[in-house]
């Protein structure tokens, strides 16, 4: 904790809790927030979920009554391999059984997480074997069900119903056999979303500083098992003051473990060197600090002394206060999907002349007849894949620009299905047939403009809150090179900050992208427009595509791990609920 | 494209980030004052707490003439000296009015501040939206899911705001159903 104040402007600000993403949503960008998210596994990327299973309808296979089933659940690597996450426990004599084990799994927005269910019929003679070391080929298989977790979770009451078919392939009976449903439900963890408020006061605190008061501030760490301390949050640092009051701060009950566990809430004073000297501490838990509260007396701080080999705690004079505390819930992503709202996915793809003759083997744009995916492809379906769960009707605005089509000057923003009217197309495989015939049908060109794209995305993103949709949305823009219209392309992100809508610039080939990580908020100062407004938010991940060597993780899905905390953004400060 | 008579706007100034004076950062009393024209305007509290970065979240609510193109936001400072304005900012009407977002839309706007030399100094950033006139439908309220509906003339500027330069306009836009 203590060289993150190193530096001065970042240093002194509160990290940690989960208000973190509303308060700084505006601030300059913080790094140190932003890794202190990501090695924390802030919610915002994923979640813990909690999986439990029904069925109806499903096959006898026992002589004289029903099944005794029981599911085990398995996760579909990206090479197509299962991985058992856990069984469930067997119910007699069913053939509409409800589980009673659940099963926590972490949703991970950026994954398509494929989950296979199996379902067998446990022989009598079985039953008294723990299930976990049954063994599955001596069980009667009653068929098996796929689905997507993001599926799921899109749906409005969180279940999905699939059918359960057997692995026996079409060779065995002609007419396809009901082998009856499993429905699958998905519950958030509902302590992933309550937070409680603090309003923190100290009292007579001592003098650290040679010629001046002591510059506070707070940090909360949970004590776990072992004893070793986990910081969870600190407060800001106030400056020259002995009786701080601090803004409120944010605890996530997740992060906490519970109510009754032992927090260490410990006083600092905030060196510019890094080395803070400890003025006093406590150790409370969350109830006992709500004790605290109501009773509104204050809390003596202890400094740990030592003496010869013994330990023992001084009792300071200085007392520590909560002025406030409050339980509240903060609605996650997750909340919004399940209210209605949607992920809208667009497409823009670079045909400038730099990408080569689409005929040529050593073009970004040649498209192989042996099936093997180009840059393009590649970087369109790792991304659609994942999105195309969030969008309900599934049609895509898809456009081309820096090309010439058949007729007509250069554009910067033409529709890549050819149409002139509209711009969208059907599924991922309908912007890949699109891609593949705008190839035959334009020539190549340039520049390489965004402005054009971005500001017809930023069109459909305002005509949809002109007729209250509950969207947002995410362009994918899909290039080989530098922008030409650096200026332009800002004035448009600046614009359309301020509207429900993300980018994602993939950038393929071997071209020096420096520049565009300008645009890329995280990597530097705030985009300006040349009017001299400046972006209210963070829209624009950049990232170019490598090869990605099996086994690791996706460039892309870093991409779009951060959409989930740019549309919170969005929604939270704007005070926009997930239910009507 | 400003409308011939007087509405009445909401204007919350929520902060400033990395203000100077003098080209050191400022320690505290700073303070907004938002003007629509010569004879409309408000302050804020002055800030004693945020320093450099100032926090005021403070909601002022102004007369926006008809002929207003813009709006300006000062960033003063009080100091044992005086008063001094630390930077400016003009904020165009067409930044939270026009197109086809709602007028009740709340618009999250920030600008670069600059000083009487014209230099950069910090930023603000401000929150605005018109005040209905009754039965107001905030964003929220009025988000029924997939409206089917066709999309109707946008109020105000057509060409989605001012800036933004190459919308071609044989996209057709029009024809594409929600």
């Amino acid at each position: 904790m203590g060289n993150c104040c190193s530096d001065d402007a970042g240093g002194r600000t509160a990290v940690g809790g989960t208000a973190a993403s509303q308060a700084n949503s505006r601030d300059a960008p913080n790094d140190a927030v932003g890794c202190f998210f990501r090695s924390r596994g802030y919610h915002g990327f994923f979640s813990e979920i909690e999986l439990s299973l029904s069925a109806s309808d499903l096959l006898d296979r026992d002589m004289f009554s029903k099944s005794d089933p029981m599911v085990v659940i398995y996760e579909k690597g990206r090479d197509g391999g299962l991985t058992e996450l856990g069984r469930t426990e067997v119910v007699l004599n069913s053939a509409h059984p409800t589980w009673i084990t659940k099963h926590n799994i972490t949703y991970h927005f950026e994954v398509v997480q494929t989950l296979v269910f199996h379902v067998y019929d446990v022989d009598t003679q079985f039953h008294n074997i723990e299930v976990k070391i049954l063994k599955l080929d001596e069980q009667q298989f009653l068929g098996e069900a796929t689905c997507v977790l993001s599926q799921i979770m899109t749906k409005s009451d969180r279940s999905v119903s699939v059918d359960l078919v057997s692995r026996e392939g079409p060779g065995r009976s002609n007419r396809p056999r009901n082998h009856g449903k499993i429905i699958v439900h998905a519950e958030e963890c509902v302590s992933s979303k309550t937070t409680t408020e603090m309003v923190l006061r100290c009292s007579d605190l001592e003098y650290k500083d040679l010629f001046s008061r002591s510059d506070p501030f707070l940090v909360i760490s949970k004590v776990v098992e072992s004893g070793i301390k986990i910081p969870l949050c600190k407060t800001e640092v106030i400056k020259n003051e002995l009786k701080p009051t601090w803004k409120p701060l944010y605890l996530n009950v997740q992060q906490v473990g519970s109510r009754d566990n032992p927090l260490v809430i410990e006083c600092f004073n905030c060196n510019s060197n890094g080395k803070h000297d400890l003025i006093g501490k406590v150790q409370k838990s969350l109830a006992d600090l709500e004790k605290l509260h109501s009773s509104g007396q204050g809390e003596n701080l202890f400094s740990p002394t030592s003496v010869g080999h013994d330990y023992h705690n001084k009792v300071l004079k200085s007392q520590l206060f909560v002025d406030k505390i409050a339980v509240g819930v903060q609605h996650t992503f997750l909340d919004y999907l399940a209210g209605g709202f949607e992920l809208n996915f667009m497409v823009a793809i670079d045909f400038t002349a730099s990408n080569g003759n689409p005929r040529l083997p050593d073009s970004l744009h040649y498209i192989d007849p042996s099936g093997r995916q180009n840059a393009y492809q590649r970087a369109i379906l790792e991304v659609g894949e994942v999105l195309q769960f969030y969008d309900y009707d599934k049609r895509f605005p898809a456009w081309g620009f820096g090309a010439r089509p058949i007729d007509g000057p250069v554009s910067h923003c033409f529709n890549l299905n050819g149409s002139s009217h509209y711009c969208e197309v059907e599924g991922i495989q309908g912007i890949m047939m699109a891609y593949a015939s705008a190839l035959l049908n334009v020539s190549l060109a340039g520049p390489t403009l965004f402005g054009p794209v971005i500001s017809h995305a930023a069109l459909i993103a305002s005509q949809s809150l002109a007729t209250g949709g509950r969207k947002y949305f995410v362009l994918l823009i899909v290039t080989d090179g530098v922008v030409t219209d650096l200026q332009e392309t800002k004035d448009a992100l600046v614009k359309a900050s301020d509207l429900p809508l993300s980018i994602l610039i993939i950038g393929v080939g071997g071209a020096d992208f420096k520049e565009m990580e300008i645009l890329d908020a995280d990597k530097g100062e705030r985009l300006e427009s040349s009017t001299g407004r400046v972006a209210s938010r963070d829209i624009v991940q950049f990232v170019p595509l490598r090869d990605v060597q099996s086994g690791e993780v996706s460039v892309v899905q870093a991409l779009l791990a951060e959409l989930p905390s740019q549309f919170l953004t969005y929604m939270r400060t704007r005070d926009i609920k997930p239910s009507v | 494209m400003a409308l011939p008579i007087s509405r009445a706007i909401e204007v919350t100034v929520l902060s400033g980030e990395n203000l100077r004076m003098d080209r050191k950062p400022i320690k505290k009393n700073a303070y907004v004052i938002v003007r629509t024209d010569a004879e409309n305007f408000r302050s804020t509290e002055m800030d004693t707490e945020g320093g450099s970065y100032p926090a005021w979240k403070e909601k002022l609510v102004l007369d926006l003439p008809g002929h207003a193109r813009a709006m300006t936001v000062e960033v003063h400072c009080k100091t044992s000296l005086g008063d001094r304005v630390l930077g400016t900012a003009i904020v165009p009407v067409s930044d939270f009015m026009g197109g086809f977002v709602p007028e009740s839309y709340l618009h999250f706007l920030s600008y670069r501040l600059r000083d009487k030399r014209g230099e950069r100094n910090g930023i603000i950033n401000i929150s605005v939206r018109m005040k209905m006139s009754g039965g107001g439908y905030g964003c929220s309220s009025s988000c029924s899911p997939a409206s089917e509906m066709k999309i109707g003339v946008p109020v105000g500027d057509s060409s989605f705001g001012g800036a933004v330069t190459g919308i071609p306009v044989w996209c057709a836009y029009p024809a594409r159903h929600f």
